[in-house]
């Protein structure tokens, strides 16, 4: 395996990367995160490994925009595992290759082992937490994004739409631009950048989809 | 139906509640309804140890068998209590011989018609979570074959039940840790609507919205809610008093 991380996810959503030993593993979680596609978002919501050998050239098509720039990242086999603990679905657990091929039986049953590994320890992490708060060693150790929020509640305010709506807007808005999401919330907390129907289109001639 | 198909359909019975999401005290009344169908014996009971330690009833295949166990509680002494204290399985052939060993409960037990007993401890490695009696109307020993059988009942039931609350365990934190996510999601969004309408910081924001929460005795999480549904508006928060240090 090249590289490895773990997502966590709530409301079929994903919700912040807990760790990742590479710049392409953060890369892979980051498009998932900002897409809301991809292996680790699949492998928690059908609750089934999903396994992509040969991302380059997959047998049936899939996620559409994740592929493309996941392959480009240099992803050439990536595989979500969902981390469960009995009928608890915490996350996934991501794995990546640079080269094409399928997991042997020996790592499919590993990956099995270190899915449950992890979404143990993440719930002995928040069981010591006070309740309704996250525990510190999660807060410290993940990027939970929260520029994001931050953002999609400006932009909400902006526009006089709901949040749901405003994060739609910013996904879009990021998309368009071959930006990270997280890199344009940033921009619009620092007020570099607004969206009032009109700043939001910048550069010209882009048509930005609307929510 | 035999009594080895009665006994290999009981387990495949308590297994089946290993898959399923089960209630516990269905799984134990039918183990003892079946200790009794499958099993030589007269009464079946089932005592499980609260958080706290102390053992309660939870099951029974009689009244009279139910009564009993929780006299057994009561008086504090008893098979089933030095089989869970010990967790060894404590048989006794004669309750009449053991008038020393139990004074209180050997003179219930007599009474309510029970003239031998097997308690077995529910074990699992080191965790004892309770204990299986087994109370006969006949003198002497259970068969070998009796006690093998009732041994893999509790064995069955006692996996079922630990399996039960490891699940429940994780999906309570799971629950949680969800709850603590979205909490902070809601939070970062009402400070982003508070920051753009006030024309004011995060940090401003954040400040804004948790003195307004604790004027009101709100939870915070409660009102940035209300801020991002548009309940509360950024406008009527109340004004927190400006920050003298830095």
């Amino acid at each position: 395996m090249t590289g490895a991380g773990i997502m966590l996810m709530s409301g079929d959503m994903p919700r912040g990367s807990v760790c990742s030993t590479d710049g392409v593993s953060r890369l892979i979680e980051q498009l998932q995160y900002d897409l809301g596609e991809g292996p680790c978002v699949d492998a928690y919501r059908t609750n089934i490994p999903v396994l992509e050998p040969n991302l380059a050239i997959p047998a049936a098509p899939r996620w559409v925009a994740f592929q493309a720039s996941a392959v480009e990242a240099g992803a050439r086999g990536v595989f979500g595992f969902p981390m469960t603990v009995g009928a608890a679905r915490i996350g996934a657990l991501n794995l990546y290759r640079d080269r094409p091929g399928a997991l042997t039986d020996d790592q499919h049953a590993d990956a099995l082992v270190m899915a449950e590994v992890a979404a143990q320890t993440v719930l002995l992490l928040q069981a010591d937490a006070p309740p309704g708060q996250l525990a510190a060693e999660l807060e410290a150790g993940a990027d939970f994004h929260f520029a994001v929020h931050q953002a999609a509640g400006m932009v909400a305010a902006q526009l006089e739409i709901p949040v749901a709506q405003a994060l739609v807007r910013l996904r879009a808005h990021a998309f368009g631009h071959g930006r990270d999401l997280v890199d344009v919330a940033r921009d619009v907390v620092a007020r570099t950048l607004r969206f009032d129907n009109t700043v939001d289109r910048d550069p010209p001639g882009e048509d930005e989809p609307t929510a | 139906m035999p009594r080895e198909a009665l006994f290999a359909s009981t387990l495949v019975e308590l297994a089946d509640t290993l898959v399923a999401d089960f209630d516990v005290v269905d799984l134990l009344t039918l183990l003892s309804d079946r200790c009794v169908e499958v099993l030589d014996v007269g009464a079946a009971g089932i005592m499980l140890a609260a958080p706290d330690g102390s053992l309660r009833v939870m099951a029974s295949s009689s009244d009279t068998m139910r009564l009993l166990e929780l006299f057994e509680l009561q008086a504090q002494d008893g098979p089933c209590l030095d089989s869970f204290r010990t967790g060894e399985p404590v048989v006794n052939d004669d309750l009449e011989g053991s008038s020393d060993r139990w004074p209180q409960f050997s003179i219930e037990a007599r009474d309510a018609g029970f003239r031998s007993v097997l308690a077995l401890p529910m074990r699992l490695r080191g965790a004892v979570i309770g204990a299986l009696n087994l109370f006969n109307v006949e003198l002497g020993p259970m068969s070998d074959s009796d006690v093998v059988a009732a041994r893999a009942f509790a064995d069955v039931a006692t996996i079922a039940i630990l399996q039960h609350r490891a699940v429940h365990e994780a999906q309570l934190l799971n629950d949680q840790l969800a709850f603590a996510l979205n909490s902070r999601i809601v939070i970062e969004q009402a400070k982003g609507i508070i920051a753009e309408r006030m024309k004011i910081d995060m940090d401003e924001a954040f400040r804004a919205l948790r003195y307004h929460s604790r004027n009101h005795n709100v939870r915070l999480a409660t009102l940035a809610a209300e801020v991002v549904d548009g309940a509360v508006r950024a406008g009527d928060l109340d004004d927190p008093p400006p920050v003298t240090r830095r």
